[in-house]
């Protein structure tokens, strides 16, 4: 058991893609226990039995769509007119569209490379140092991760099985926490620096709504869909992707209707690759209570800490590491489902415990060495590796401090809850 | 061979097309169906589910013959070229051989629900819609096999399989 334990972890770190490495840990417990293997396609099939899992695909296919159209320049334009009149106000423009963007797009650095092309220079022309640009484009690329509809926060509720919609209204407080203390600190270092500032103009304002007008709908029918009642979380994200559809290659024609194909080909490799590893960790999980790993897990922890707070940081610690290690889809399917009832004896919410998760494994992409994000803009605005780590260095350390403000702060993702 | 892979991909993106699209409308149909005209269709919920597994399993095809499955690369990254491919040429072995085990497997749960004569959406055979798990790990057992293969040759001549930087190979 121990040996074949340290085979797959080797296994997985020279780079065996996860479903293998979850699919063999999954074969080798059947065969161990006498099951027959083929309950494994039988999990594997009751992928088919989850009404929610259509948001993934749809969701996905809609904020790839929107990545690939001019949308995210009329986003920024659109900011830059609202908040480029204040000091530090582009710095806050760039924070804000990266996180209206990843919440659509759902972390996968799409938003660095479709954002950050725009943002990294017109930083760079307004005066903002060198070094804060990279740091803060990098960063904020995960940023948006707590915001509906992202596709992490929709997973969270598959896999813990809690309420989708509720798991939207926790995350927005949180969400605007993290927002909020990076602007900050980008105020702090841009006070010094002379940068151009653009006056406010209601005409600038508007021609900047009429350019948006066609994608500004987009969030109030997701979200007002969802919470009126007249949607089901699936459905308002197929609203989105036929919306999203009609409007950039039917209205707008940013997008030719023959690369179309390629751009669905693109978010289905990412949908496939979630929902592969989810398919084949539904038998994993599965196998792993039935083992009871879950009351060890919970009898090992017990012997650690002994009170919700020491639990908290004690979570805080693993997810941190957890993060530089795995990446977030992976962690939420693999470790959610051990985790929960472990986090229910200290009486931690399961929808704060999916905020912490999130907000924790939001860090896992900037984290040295391995952060995805850090990579992503390295090769995106070709600077070594180790420039981006010392760039970006700052951001960590506030988003950290922010990770335990909603950690320690449960009030912050329930407030909006009646439980 | 290169028109065989060329036919491959251009299968995977028709699958894929079909699927997303089919998708799309049926939902938004469902939607119009149940607010404007006071009930659904009653097959299309289920059906909508059992094209996310299609979906899942179409999508993973293509993954793999992209080589973007998620997975934790950056260890064999900083191996030189041969040390790459003699990683790369394991870790692709051991996929292929699981997802043979997978097909294999989900041709048995095929021949059972066959034999039990279950059925799907109001009494089709279910196997219609199984099959797409025999056939979709068979296909990634078979694009693992070619990797493998490709890895000896590229150990051989000591070629570099990876790039440099990880940034392009973000999923």
């Amino acid at each position: 058991m121990i040996l074949s334990g340290i085979i797959l972890l080797l296994l997985a770190l020279l780079g065996t893609p996860l479903f293998a490495i979850i699919a063999g840990s999954a074969f080798w417990s059947y065969y161990q226990e006498d099951i027959d293997l083929a309950a494994l396609a039988i999990e594997f099939f009751s992928l088919a039995e989850m009404p929610v899992l259509l948001a993934i695909p749809l969701f996905t296919f809609a904020g790839y769509l929107l990545s690939e159209s001019e949308a995210p320049s009329r986003l920024v334009r659109l900011t830059q007119a609202l908040l480029g009149w204040m000091p530090g106000g582009l710095a806050i423009v760039s924070l804000a569209a990266c996180a209206f963007f990843t919440a659509f797009t759902g972390a996968s650095g799409v938003t660095i490379i479709a954002l950050g092309a725009i943002l990294y220079p017109a930083l760079k022309q307004a005066g903002y140092p060198e070094k804060f640009n990279l740091g803060l484009v990098t960063s904020a690329g995960s940023l948006g991760l707590l915001f509906a509809p992202s596709l992490p926060l929709i997973l969270y509720g598959i896999v813990a099985r809690e309420p989708i919609d509720d798991l939207f209204l926790a995350g927005i407080l949180p969400g605007m926490v993290m927002l909020a203390m990076l602007a900050g600190w980008s105020l702090w270092v841009s006070r010094g620096s002379k940068q151009e500032l653009i006056p406010f103009s209601g005409k600038r304002v508007a021609a900047a709504l009429k350019e948006s007008a066609w994608e500004l709908p987009l969030p109030i029918v997701v979200l007002g869909g969802i919470y009126s009642g007249y949607f089901a979380v699936s459905e308002a994200a197929a609203v989105t992707a036929l919306y999203a559809l009609i409007v950039e290659v039917g209205i707008l024609r940013e997008i030719k209707f023959s690369a179309l194909p390629g751009i669905m080909r693109e978010s289905m490799l990412l949908v496939g690759g979630i929902l592969i590893i989810l398919g084949v960790s539904l038998a994993s999980t599965n196998i792993m209570i039935d083992a009871g790993v879950p009351q060890r897990l919970l009898e090992w922890v017990s012997g650690l800490v002994d009170s919700k707070i020491s639990f908290l940081l004690l979570l805080l610690v693993f997810l941190l590491i957890l993060g530089a290690i795995l990446d977030i889809f992976s962690a939420l399917v693999l470790v959610v489902p051990l985790i929960l009832p472990v986090a229910a004896q200290y009486g931690v919410d399961p929808i704060h415990l999916g905020i912490v998760f999130l907000a924790a494994m939001q860090l896992g992409y900037l984290t040295p060495p391995v952060g995805l994000n850090l990579f992503i803009a390295s090769y995106r605005f070709e600077r070594s590796i180790t420039e981006v780590y010392s760039a970006t260095f700052p951001f960590l350390i506030i988003l950290l401090a922010s990770v335990v403000v909603i950690t320690f702060w449960p009030q912050l993702s329930l407030v909006f809850l009646s439980r | 061979m290169a028109r065989l892979s060329r036919w491959g991909k251009a299968a995977e993106d028709a699958v894929l097309v079909i699927l997303l699209g089919a998708m799309i409308l049926l939902a938004v149909a469902q939607i119009v169906m149940r607010n404007g005209f006071g009930g659904g269709f009653i097959w299309a919920d289920e059906t909508l589910r059992l094209m996310v597994l299609w979906l899942a399993l179409a999508g993973s095809v293509a993954a793999a013959r992209a080589d973007k499955h998620l997975a934790i690369n950056v260890l064999a990254r900083a191996l030189p070229p041969r040390g790459q491919s003699a990683a790369r040429f394991i870790t692709n072995a051991f996929t292929s051989g699981i997802c043979g085990l997978l097909a294999w497997h989900a041709w048995r749960f095929l021949q059972q629900s066959f034999e039990f004569e279950d059925t799907l959406v109001g009494g089709l055979p279910a196997w219609w819609f199984q099959v797409v798990l025999p056939v979709g790990f068979a296909l990634m057992c078979w694009r693992y096999f070619v990797f493998a293969l490709e890895d000896i040759v590229a150990g051989v001549r000591g070629t570099r399989r990876w790039p440099a930087t990880p940034g392009d190979q973000a999923p």
